[in-house]
């Protein structure tokens, strides 16, 4: 009676793929209204960058180039300069003072965090990149510091 | 004790000379034993104990420093057993108890031995968690370094760097203990002239270098191998590059030269290089306006090429001439006198302090002879001041082998205080005191013994010179088995100068050392620019133009002949021999004087890095490289021709001299038949081909060849062919450590070495009246000094006057006055200094002062000035 037990496998196929269609039937959809509504994404996600502050407002960026040391892609330049020890700009002696990403050779990897000393380089949640001109790509010190949405990811690990 | 020594290190057998310290044997066995405080070129020490190996003997193994321990016969030493590596690695444990991780940030990092060693040989986990030990960072030991005292282990290369170098104590140890700290003595900042190799040999980020500090991370840097363009030492350097900006300069070992030292000049004077104020662009004056606007490089040298060759056309070649300046590259400065002797047709090219000074053409037999040498006979040149890396060479000699100096100079040098003799002379006396010598020197070799001497001291008593020191000065040179005679272009100037070198030519010969006599220019490449021919009265190669034969040698290779009559001189030139002028590189109208005389020219070609007084006053300004944007070669002292590659990307529209000088001899050639002075000037076009003009040379005459150099390679390969002792100096051939022509190939006519037209002796100035001494100071007001970084711009002193104590005191002046000094070419108000090392009856006014105030009283011009202090 093998024909017979194998019918029976079959049909419970059937039915659990149908159960799938069904349950999909009843779910209601799922697009979401993209401009208009925002999308969740999820907390490791990588897009622009951002450079971070100390709660007192001083930069944590201190310099140290090793971002653009670790960037595979050679997206990151960073020129450092020496503090004014009355106004600082960071802790410590050292700051940055250029700090540009080109996001047309940013393949959003990662690595400038992994390197950063300070945490103050983080690849933040903000994916809504497209701009008018070239010109637009290369984001400043001044656009990294000041994001849409600041500080939203400190990654754990 | 034998010469070679045989042991055992990790099971292989070197064999070294004996006295070779274990770590240098291991190293020449391959084999790396880690340290920190040992230099190869210190003394040893043992303070990091980072070296400890295993010494295997007859009663076991015993740890020991292999830095210290010098070989032995039949050694046995291991470098890798158990112990070694635990020992290692405790000791990187604690030389890292207190040093800051603040790695990130400190600009040893990427080239750190402390990094490379820890990852080596380190423990890789802490056992410590307790907090550091805080101590000073950001300290400053001096203008131009920071010192981090935390991150400082203690090795003491810099404290033995300057005793045994520079034998300047200016740091030392402090406290005891975890709290042991390098500092310096109170209100007594590091100043030696080459302090900026502490950086160097630091084995970790202490010491940092302010003017490049955080411009740059190592492991980022396109690093070019290139020479220094300040002194004629030609110390050999390297240029670190980032994004095309030059952001440091370190020293690169050269043993024949610089060993692995530079001054703080070379080091930290590098701003210039890409300063925001370069000149970017050629201007033109403008014809309605009188000013100078922006223009391209076509229209400024079109301008060139008309204005100069109307000139030529209506007085003839002679009204136009070319100064440059002796730190141009031997390319610049070949092509600049081809163009003039060639193109134009006249010998009127000179350089600042170029014919006026009686400069000896083969320079330093070697400046490794400075080591073997046992006295070292210093004229009216100052080392410390003039080419630091020479003193340091001097004070070594003087420190370690016993070596003597012998000074004549008018002002009491700092390397007067070292064995030997130091003759006080009154400026335009070296002659005399010098024929003196040499005089008493013959004496003494034949009629040994009192007599001679009493003859001598009888003579010319109101002399100031000479005095209780002579009879022992005239031992000291007897004595002398390898001496070396070294004078400057201070006593070398005019007639008297003339006197001077040949008053010391015949000391030297007396003694029987012709061949040591040595002249250092002040220009960087002053020996390249007169093997080039930069001279009025001499064609490349130091032939005189009156030399039918090389005349007719270069006309073969130029296509042209230079004509034959000596030109004229800088200072001619200036003072209204010419209509037009071409300055290449050289601010000659930051004397007011100048400036006034550069007005009355019809037509003025600058070619130069700045907006230079100079610049403002041309019809054209054609924007020049620096040495680290361009090809070039360079002579040093020493005649070591020496390799300056492109370190970086040019600034702006700027190109290299010989490129410029390139384009302009195009134009000139193509213009209406100026590449011809056959008599008739044929009406050719200015684009006939190149097959068409060729017929026409053919038909009329000699014409200048097409100038074609598409690279300062090609322009050494031209050189070569021009001067004869240049035709080994390739390109490739020159390497990285440079080539030196021989002396010998160069057969020097001592055409009036041996007689001298006696000057009359500087009597000793009236009352109330002062002889001008103006020797150079290291850190003077040149054009490099004025666009460099502010923390060397402030080191520019205030421009002053320096009189011996005793002197103010019987003038009754105060130190810290303003005084106007008044001499025949000029007056001056400067503030008046107490200076012991400045003889009586003199002042010292440096050269080159904000100002330029020594200049300004007619110093620089070999005769002596008495200036009138009020």
């Amino acid at each position: 009676m093998a024909n017979v037990s194998t019918v029976f496998r079959e049909i419970g196929a059937v039915v659990q793929a149908m159960g799938v269609t069904l349950r999909a039937l009843l779910a209601g959809p799922l697009t979401v209204q993209y401009p208009e509504q925002p999308i969740a994404v999820y907390p490791r996600f990588r897009a622009r960058h951002e450079l971070r502050r100390y709660e007192n407002g001083l930069e944590r960026c201190i310099g140290c180039m090793l971002c653009e040391a670790a960037c595979p892609t050679g997206a990151i330049h960073v020129e450092a300069a020496e503090n004014d020890p009355a106004h600082p700009v960071s802790p410590g002696e050292r700051y940055a003072k250029v700090y540009e990403v080109n996001l047309m050779r940013c393949v959003f990897c990662g690595d400038c965090e992994t390197a950063c000393p300070v945490e103050a380089i983080v690849l933040g949640h903000d994916f809504e990149l497209a701009v008018y001109d070239r010109d637009g790509f290369l984001l400043t010190k001044e656009q990294l510091l000041n994001p849409k949405v600041p500080n939203v990811v400190v990654r754990a690990e | 004790m034998p010469d070679q020594v045989t042991l055992t290190i990790d099971d292989v057998k070197v064999t070294v000379p004996a006295g070779t310290l274990v770590v240098d044997a291991a190293k020449a066995a391959g084999i790396d034993i880690p340290v920190f405080c040992s230099h190869p070129k210190l003394d040893p020490l043992g303070a990091c104990r980072m070296c400890l190996v295993e010494f295997v003997g007859s009663r076991g193994s015993r740890l020991d420093t292999a830095c210290t321990v010098r070989v032995a016969e039949g050694m046995a030493v291991r470098t890798n057993t158990e112990q070694v590596k635990a020992v290692r690695e405790a000791n990187l444990g604690f030389i890292l108890i207190n040093h800051p991780l603040d790695c990130p940030i400190c600009d040893k990092g990427g080239e750190c031995p402390l990094q490379d060693q820890t990852m080596a040989y380190g423990p890789g986990v802490s056992q410590f968690v307790e907090p550091k030990r805080h101590k000073n960072k950001r300290y400053p030991i001096s203008d131009l370094i920071l010192l981090d005292q935390e991150r400082c282990i203690l090795c003491w290369r810099c404290i033995r760097y300057l005793e045994e170098w520079e034998d300047k104590p200016q740091l030392g140890l402090f406290e005891r203990g975890g709290e042991t700290m390098i500092d310096t003595f109170p209100g007594q900042p590091v100043d030696a002239k080459t302090s900026g190799s502490i950086i160097d040999i630091c084995p970790v980020g202490a010491l940092t270098n302010r003017v490049a500090r955080f411009r740059y991370r190592p492991w980022e840097l396109k690093k070019t191998p290139s020479v220094c363009n300040h002194c004629p030492v030609g110390c050999n350097l390297r240029l670190d590059e980032r994004v095309h900006a030059l952001r440091r300069i370190v020293a690169r070992e050269n043993m024949a030269v610089n060993d692995e030292w530079i001054c703080d000049k070379g080091r930290f004077v590098h701003q210039f290089v890409d300063h925001p104020e370069r000149l970017k662009k050629p201007l033109v004056r403008d014809a309605q306006r009188g000013t100078l606007r922006e223009a391209t490089w076509d229209e400024a040298l079109d301008r060139v090429v008309e204005k100069l060759g109307a000139l030529v056309e209506a007085n003839g070649p002679n009204t136009v001439g070319g100064i440059a300046s002796p730190r141009v590259s031997n390319e610049a400065a070949y092509l600049f006198q081809k163009f003039f002797r060639a193109l134009v047709g006249t010998n009127n090219v000179d350089f600042a302090g170029g014919s006026a000074v009686r400069a000896w053409p083969t320079g330093l037999s070697a400046i490794t002879d400075i080591a073997r040498s046992d006295l070292i006979v210093l004229v009216g040149f100052d080392p410390s001041e003039a080419a630091p890396l020479l003193a340091v060479h001097i004070k070594r000699v003087v420190l370690r082998k016993g070596a003597k100096l012998l000074i004549i100079h008018p002002r009491r040098i700092e390397l007067a205080k070292y064995p030997g003799a130091y003759l006080p002379v009154l400026p335009g006396n070296e002659a005399a005191l010098l024929g003196e010598l040499a005089a008493a020197v013959q004496a003494s070799k034949g009629v040994r013994g009192q007599e001679a001497r009493g003859k001598q001291a009888a003579r010319n008593p109101q002399s100031p010179g000479p005095g209780p020191q002579y009879p022992d000065v005239v031992a000291l040179l007897a004595a002398a088995k390898s001496p070396l005679f070294i004078y400057g272009p201070d006593v070398a100037r005019g007639e008297r100068g003339r006197a001077t070198v040949a008053a010391l030519l015949n000391l030297a010969t007396a003694l029987g050392q012709g061949d040591k006599l040595a002249y250092i220019g002040a220009g960087a490449n002053e020996q390249g620019v007169r093997d080039m021919g930069l001279l009025p009265d001499t064609l490349p190669g130091y032939a005189p133009v009156s030399d039918a034969a090389v005349r007719e040698r270069l006309g073969k290779l130029w296509g042209l002949q230079p004509p034959a009559e000596a030109g004229q001189t800088c200072a001619r030139m200036i003072g209204g021999g010419v209509k037009g002028l071409f300055v290449m590189g050289d601010n000659l109208a930051a004397l007011p004087a100048v400036a006034e005389a550069l007005r009355k020219l019809d037509f003025l070609v600058v070619q130069d890095l700045f907006l230079t007084e100079t610049a403002q006053l041309a019809d054209v300004v054609l924007p020049a490289c620096s040495f680290a944007e361009a090809d070039g070669t360079y002579t040093n002292l020493e005649r070591r021709v020496q390799r300056g590659p492109q370190g970086i990307r040019a600034v702006g529209e700027s190109k290299a001299d010989w490129a410029i000088l390139t384009a302009l001899a195009e134009k000139w050639l193509a213009a209406e038949g100026r590449g011809d002075r056959s008599g008739v000037a044929p009406a050719a076009a200015p684009e006939l081909p190149d097959w068409k003009r060729k017929k026409r040379k053919a038909k009329t005459g000699p014409a200048a060849k097409p100038w074609n150099y598409p690279t300062a390679q090609s322009v050494l390969e031209e050189i070569g062919k021009a001067v004869p002792f240049y035709a080994t100096m390739r390109w490739e051939a020159l390497g990285e450590g440079g080539l030196q022509w021989s002396a010998r190939d160069l057969r020097v006519g001592v055409r009036d070495s041996g007689l001298s037209n006696t000057q009359s002796p500087t009597s000793n100035p009236r009352p109330g009246e002062f002889l001008l001494v103006s020797s150079p100071l290291f850190w003077d007001a040149s054009l490099f000094m004025q666009y460099a970084a502010d923390q060397v711009r402030q080191l520019i002193p205030a421009p002053f006057v320096a009189l011996n104590p005793a002197d103010l005191a019987t003038a009754k002046l105060a130190e810290g006055s303003q005084m106007t000094l008044t001499s025949p070419h000029g007056s001056v108000i400067l503030t008046l200094k107490a200076d012991a090392s400045v003889q009586p009856g003199t002042v010292w006014i440096p050269a080159t002062l904000p100002g330029l105030p020594a200049e300004t009283l007619g110093g620089g011009r070999g005769e002596p000035i008495s200036v009138v202090v009020r």
